[in-house]
């Protein structure tokens, strides 16, 4: 039988494990009663669609990127702020890769905050 | 937002929290996001969570009236990832803008779409380090003017917030050393639960010394290794690393344990969950926290969670004696406070509380209490909740 896997919990993380009744169109995942939305959209598909793609390929991406350009950059221009203020310079010296810098070798499975506990 | 529309359709909230860390994790970051989002979403009745995700956390997630959304593009240059975010988050806010009342950020990338013109939500800024010091450290290559730029988007970031919340003391003085006046700073310090004592773990050391944390540079594992090279002569005696970060980053501290020949009295522990160490920090001797006397432990201030859920746990701790550190707990009441950087004086603290157990043992009591009577969750989650009541009075 297929199982719901749908990640559940907030601080510590598990599977859902209901026995699935549907799978989502969008990604396949099955799903049970309780996770599955009105078109039986897994709850991940569901929240991804309240807010705009972040995949350039996506048609949809294009519109939203135009419009925010334009207002990007008309605020950039009006008040010197901050969004591209750091040159080339700046940035070179947080590549990672170099082994002086303990911020180094960043790999998928580090964790990314700037300040770290 | 019970109804089938809130659960399925697109979701407005009325709260958001951005981290520009992963969540959930091993680190001591994520407890403390996992505590104050949650007195967040307590309070507004549900809300967003924006994180850094990848590995195998999902995109997207819901439970009940809560959102998870994680970042996870994969862009390596530190600066270019941070601004990748600053932009997703704006993404992700875009469409709560009407509806949202507070927006609880805890970095700088995070905070600059929450500042923006026309927002009618106010802004709590949570600084539990500044990254234009603590950047200096991680990234020794920055350059001082790149350091300054950061300060400044710091600066304006904080400027435009409605109210800032800090951990420790220290960290409030230098966020008042930034133009932030008093009115606008709130401590709310960490805090550990007191739980049952968790059982022995299957593979614990007859006797052993613990460090819970992360491994930079200015945690001071080397200073810790150095001490416990001159505690050779205890019998039996282990010391266990509970890392927070994946091993690779182990490198530099095994290195210099293998050519000070302590690497053989050494048990490294990976990214256990929090339960997992809880359990290691409850059946060890004494709890290490020998943090180095620099720049971003001394002027910025730390709020190290390892102190406090050592004491919760009913362990006597030895930690440095800074000024963030001597918040948290009293030299030859909860511990023993030594100077930084001095592996001499930090085994010889070791040394004492362990041939006078009964006394260490009071400590670890004493530390317990006071941890119950003046540093719970519950109670820095109170004081969250009055900054929140405070700012949204009146709505």
């Amino acid at each position: 039988m297929n199982r719901c896997t749908v990640t559940t919990g907030f601080f510590v993380l598990g599977r859902c494990g209901r026995s699935a009744v549907a799978a989502c169109p969008q990604c396949g995942r099955p799903v049970c009663g309780e996770h599955a939305g009105p078109n039986a959209l897994c709850p991940e598909c569901a929240a991804a669609q309240g807010y705009r793609t972040q995949d350039p390929h996506h048609p949809g991406w294009t519109h939203g990127y135009r419009r925010e350009y334009y207002q990007g950059s008309s605020q950039a221009y009006n008040d010197g702020y901050w969004y591209s203020s750091f040159d080339q310079y700046d940035r070179g010296a947080f590549n990672p890769g170099d082994d002086y810098s303990y911020g180094g070798d960043w790999g998928p499975d580090d964790d990314t905050g700037f300040v770290d506990s | 937002m019970k109804d089938g529309a809130g659960q399925h359709g697109p979701m407005r909230h009325r709260a958001a929290y951005v981290a520009f860390d992963r969540f959930p994790s091993s680190k001591g970051s994520a407890v403390h996001i996992a505590q104050m989002a949650d007195e967040l979403f307590t309070r507004f009745g549900g809300g967003l969570l924006a994180a850094i995700g990848g590995g195998d956390l999902p995109r997207y997630q819901r439970e009940g009236t809560r959102e998870v959304a994680r970042f996870d593009a994969a862009v390596p240059n530190l600066i270019d990832r941070a601004e990748a975010f600053s932009g997703w988050v704006a993404a992700h806010l875009r469409p709560h803008w009407e509806t949202l009342e507070v927006c609880h950020v805890r970095d700088p990338w995070s905070a600059l779409p929450a500042v923006a013109d026309g927002r009618r939500h106010k802004v709590v800024y949570e600084v539990n380090g500044l990254p234009s010091i603590e950047m200096s450290h991680t990234w020794p290559w920055a350059a001082p003017a790149a350091l300054g730029k950061i300060r400044e988007l710091e600066r304006f970031c904080l400027e435009r917030s409605d109210a800032v919340v800090v951990p420790s003391r220290v960290i409030g003085e230098a966020v008042r050393g930034l133009g932030v006046p008093d009115g606008r700073i709130h401590l709310v310090p960490n805090g550990a639960d007191v739980v049952g004592r968790p059982r022995r773990p299957a593979d614990a050391p007859e006797r052993y010394l613990v460090y819970v944390g992360a491994l930079q540079p200015w945690q001071g594992l080397d200073v810790l290794m150095r001490a416990f090279a001159r505690l050779a002569d205890m019998p039996g005696l282990r010391l266990v690393v509970c890392a927070s970060v994946p091993e690779r980053r182990a490198k530099p501290v095994r290195r210099l344990a293998e050519r000070i020949g302590v690497a053989e009295r050494v048990d490294w522990r990976f990214t256990l969950p929090h339960h997992e160490v809880a359990a290691w920090l409850a059946h060890a001797e004494v709890s290490v926290a020998p943090l180095t006397g620099c720049a971003r432990n001394l002027d910025q201030g730390c709020a190290p969670l390892k102190v406090i859920e050592s004491m919760a746990a009913g362990v006597p701790v030895v930690a440095s004696d800074l000024p963030a550190v001597r918040e948290l707990m009293a030299d030859g009441r909860h511990g023993r406070l030594v100077p930084a950087d001095r592996p001499a004086e930090l085994a010889r603290a070791v040394r004492i509380l362990l041939e006078y157990p009964d006394e260490a043992a009071e400590m670890g009591r004493r530390g317990r209490a006071h941890i119950e009577e003046s540093l719970t969750w519950a109670r820095s989650r109170a004081r969250l909740a009055e900054v929140y009541r405070t700012l949204t009075r009146g709505r």
